[in-house]
């Protein structure tokens, strides 16, 4: 739950008219000799990177009979190999084809996070590397074609917001599953399900904060409200699940929830977003991890705090992945460091998991707080400095 | 020199270049007239800012500055650990430390971007304060150069021949995490807010290089012309005067032709924050305070003489005094050690305050470590105080115009 001031801050972005194509111009219009020697360089990047796309194809090729076979040992030496593969060119991707490269990363990705569980999901990964195979077929025949950076700028929200829309429906359907363990009065299948609805909303808190009472109703904390008669959400059930250990006149609550982020899916899909509140909701999640996540604040009876840090870096990192094409233009040096942070805040992430689920934020020692929140601030000073996009 | 006083120097700033420095010994006979004239005017001009230049120590020099810099009234001491181990890296860190640090000793700000959309460069808060003397003083402790054996950025061949944590002495209750550092950054200034920007300029610049290992905040008022006072209420510092010429200087300071050539007019800090037990301090009689010292509480003078600087006659103090012990080795050291309180301690509820023993030396082999441990063993003073963190830094020569700190070292 975020403070109400950014909150307001937040909106008036999303309501604010500003034409940003006309103050950003075409930059490259000077370069034109530049460009004639840079050629020779391009056509060289576009070999390697097909080879690279070949290579990558033939592994995962293996990686899909690994997984036919359910051979375990097999398929996490396929991830690691995809992965090392994909670090080998990834630069030179991001560099031609920004868009291409978020969908291979897109899929390539969850393949390597699951490679490295001891019990990998294998459906997940079947279709993951289903997906891959075809984006890896566009690389490629992918052509780089020359584009405003309006036009990518415009991409960019487009992109951000078919993520919103698929992380709400998610929502949804994991609240609604959670909602009904809840109604069964199924504490044990309560507590299960309530990590699986919270990534979803985590992810994407910002947007649900830009509709006034929805996050509060949804997401608010005990100490957030005047009337505790009157809180609702998320840590209502969660307290009567971790801290009061019955279910008991929760009913109530669960439709309230349920009927909450129905309302939220529908108004996400009429939302108008800016790329100004694009970016600034990626700083939120960033922030909302930084202060209220990384010190056990925000779950307090379920301790399940990683879960939401994860899931608020994961909701900054899809701004980052839709902004590549346009940052491309402004400040590489700047994507190759947050590509570095990312990956080295999610390789410190998998080292809080076990069994697939992670830890309880209770069994972190000060010194992991401490490197997380330092992980963090780093991440998240990289960050704010993709507001060059809007310059 | 880094430390040339500008012209319009203040008149207290003049009372504190005497009682630091001695009488002109440290200017040079050529600065003294414009500050006498000075003296002779009325009123002050510190705190309106018109004259920036009377409240800004050179940056660059043979010297870095914030050593033989007459002492400001506040410090920030923070000590930084690498994150990173890629020496381009850790150039890059010092280049931008460098520039920020020079712009911050000279009252200016970072220029903010255009683009409203991105984070101010500078947070702001000294704004229209001026430079208030600000001195960046850099340090690099043995961590830096070898940590866990291993020689992290090639540099190990060029470690200070004196570099090392100090030893384990008796009686101490060391924090590990109060204590070392790779880096060390003294920060001082006669205005906390300038001070305090300052820092937070450097640590924000760190960000995904270094982290911040501990952070120490200390102040100290120095009287008109007079030696300053610890929270004993006893003058401290009352032999740095012996320190005031520039053959004194080269011989217990400043390092020589035996270390590697960026040491070579740089200098060792050895830090120690050592808590005092005030409340035991103040139950005590005025007998037992300077028994314990050595020296009468308000003149300063030492035992059986009636002055401040009236040379000290070992005989006449308690076997135990501070002073005697210390005298008793002979060695000369660069005291710029500053107070700190920091809220109360929360079982006995008694205050939490001390000094932050800070001093320079060509040669700690020689010159603290033996000290330190006969204090550590003997000293009266141990009733009454406890050494609770212990660092080493080596502090290169001075920057020159386009350099940035340390550049001998890597590139030498």
């Amino acid at each position: 739950m975020l403070k109400k001031s950014t909150l307001s801050a937040f909106m008036a972005m999303i309501l604010a008219v500003s034409m940003l194509a006309a103050c950003n111009g075409d930059k490259n219009s000077a370069g034109q000799t530049k460009q004639e020697k840079t050629e020779q360089k391009a056509s060289s990047a576009n070999d390697e990177i097909k080879k690279g796309a070949s290579q990558m194809q033939a592994i995962n090729k293996q990686l899909l009979d690994a997984l036919e076979a359910k051979d375990t040992a097999k398929i996490k030496a396929l991830g690691k190999s995809i992965n090392d593969k994909w670090l080998s060119f990834e630069n030179a991707v991001r560099d031609r084809f920004p868009l291409l490269y978020t969908k291979v990363e897109k899929y390539e990705q969850p393949i390597f996070a699951e490679s490295t569980m001891a019990h990998p999901d294998l459906t997940g990964m079947r279709e993951n590397a289903r997906n891959l195979q075809q984006a890896l077929d566009e690389l490629k025949t992918a052509k780089a074609t020359a584009q405003k950076a309006s036009e990518l700028l415009d991409k960019a929200v487009k992109n951000y917001k078919d993520y919103v829309l698929e992380q709400a429906d998610h929502l949804v359907e994991a609240t609604a599953k959670f909602t009904a363990a809840v109604k069964a009065g199924d504490i044990e299948k309560a507590k299960q399900l309530y990590p699986d609805a919270r990534v979803y909303y985590e992810r994407i808190e910002p947007i649900a904060e830009s509709f006034g009472d929805l996050d509060p109703k949804i997401d608010a904390r005990i100490d957030d409200v005047d009337d505790p008669a009157k809180w609702t959400g998320f840590h209502r059930l969660e307290k009567a699940l971790w801290k009061d250990h019955s279910l008991k006149g929760q009913a109530k609550y669960a439709d309230q929830l349920l009927s909450d982020v129905k309302d939220l899916k529908a108004k996400i899909q009429t939302l108008k977003l800016k790329p100004e509140a694009m970016v600034a909701g990626a700083m939120e999640l960033l922030n909302e991890a930084a202060i209220s996540k990384v010190t056990g604040e925000e779950e307090r009876y379920s301790h399940i705090d990683l879960v939401d840090l994860s899931a608020n870096v994961e909701g900054s990192q899809a701004v980052y992945q839709a902004v590549i094409p346009a940052l491309n233009e402004h400040n590489k040096a700047l994507l190759q460091e947050l590509d570095t942070r990312f990956r080295k805040m999610e390789e410190k992430m998998l080292t809080y998991k076990s069994n697939g689920r992670y830890i309880d934020y209770t069994k972190l020692s000060k010194d992991q707080v401490r490197e997380l929140s330092q992980a963090l601030s780093e991440l998240s000073k990289s960050m704010s400095q993709t507001a060059e996009i809007l310059g | 020199m880094s430390d040339e006083p500008k012209k319009g120097i203040t008149r207290r700033e003049m009372l504190k270049w005497t009682a630091a420095a001695g009488t002109g010994l440290v200017i040079g006979a050529s600065g003294l007239a414009p500050v006498f004239n000075w003296m002779e005017q009325k009123g002050e001009a510190r705190r309106t800012h018109e004259n920036a230049e009377s409240e800004t120590v050179a940056f660059h020099g043979v010297h870095q500055a914030g050593i033989v810099t007459p002492q400001q009234t506040f410090v920030y001491l923070v000590a930084f650990d690498l994150s990173t181990d890629r020496r381009s890296e850790v150039i890059a860190l010092l280049k931008n430390w460098t520039v920020l640090a020079e712009k911050f000793a000279k009252g200016r700000l970072e220029k903010n971007p255009g683009n409203q959309w991105l984070p101010p460069k500078d947070t702001g808060e000294s704004l229209d304060l001026g430079p208030a003397r600000l001195t960046v003083t850099f340090g690099f402790g043995p961590s830096f150069f070898i940590n866990d054996g291993k020689d992290r950025y090639g540099l190990a061949a060029k470690k200070p021949k004196h570099l090392k944590d100090i030893p384990r002495m008796p009686r101490e209750a060391i924090d590990a995490s109060k204590s070392g550092g790779d880096v060390c950054v003294q920060v001082c200034a006669d205005d906390k807010q300038v001070a305090f920007h300052a820092v937070r300029g450097l640590i924000n610049e760190a960000v995904g290089k270094a982290t911040v290992r501990w952070m120490q905040e200390g102040f100290l008022s120095v009287p008109d012309g007079k030696t300053p006072r610890n929270l004993f209420g006893f003058k401290d510092g009352t032999a740095n005067r012996s320190l005031t010429s520039r053959s004194a200087q080269e011989t217990h300071l400043w390092c020589g032709s035996d270390e590697p050539g960026w040491m070579r007019g740089g200098t060792y800090m050895a830090y120690r924050k050592i808590q005092m037990f005030l409340d035991v301090w103040d139950r005590s009689s005025i007998k037992d305070q300077e028994d314990t010292f050595g020296r009468k509480k308000e003149s300063g003078a030492p035992y059986g003489k009636k002055h401040e600087h009236d040379p000290v006659d070992l005989q006449r103090m308690p076997a135990d005094a501070h002073v005697r012990l210390a005298r008793s080795t002979g060695q000369q050291m660069l005291r710029r050690g500053y107070s700190y309180t920091d809220g109360i301690d929360p079982k006995t509820g008694a205050i939490n305050a001390g000094l932050l023993f800070i001093s320079f030396q060509r040669n700690p082999d020689q010159q603290f470590i033996p000290m330190l441990r006969l204090l550590s063993d003997k000293d009266a003073l141990n009733e009454y105080t406890k050494h609770i963190a212990s660092a080493m830094f080596a502090c290169p020569r001075g920057i020159k115009k386009g350099e940035y700190i340390a550049q001998a070292l890597f590139e030498g």
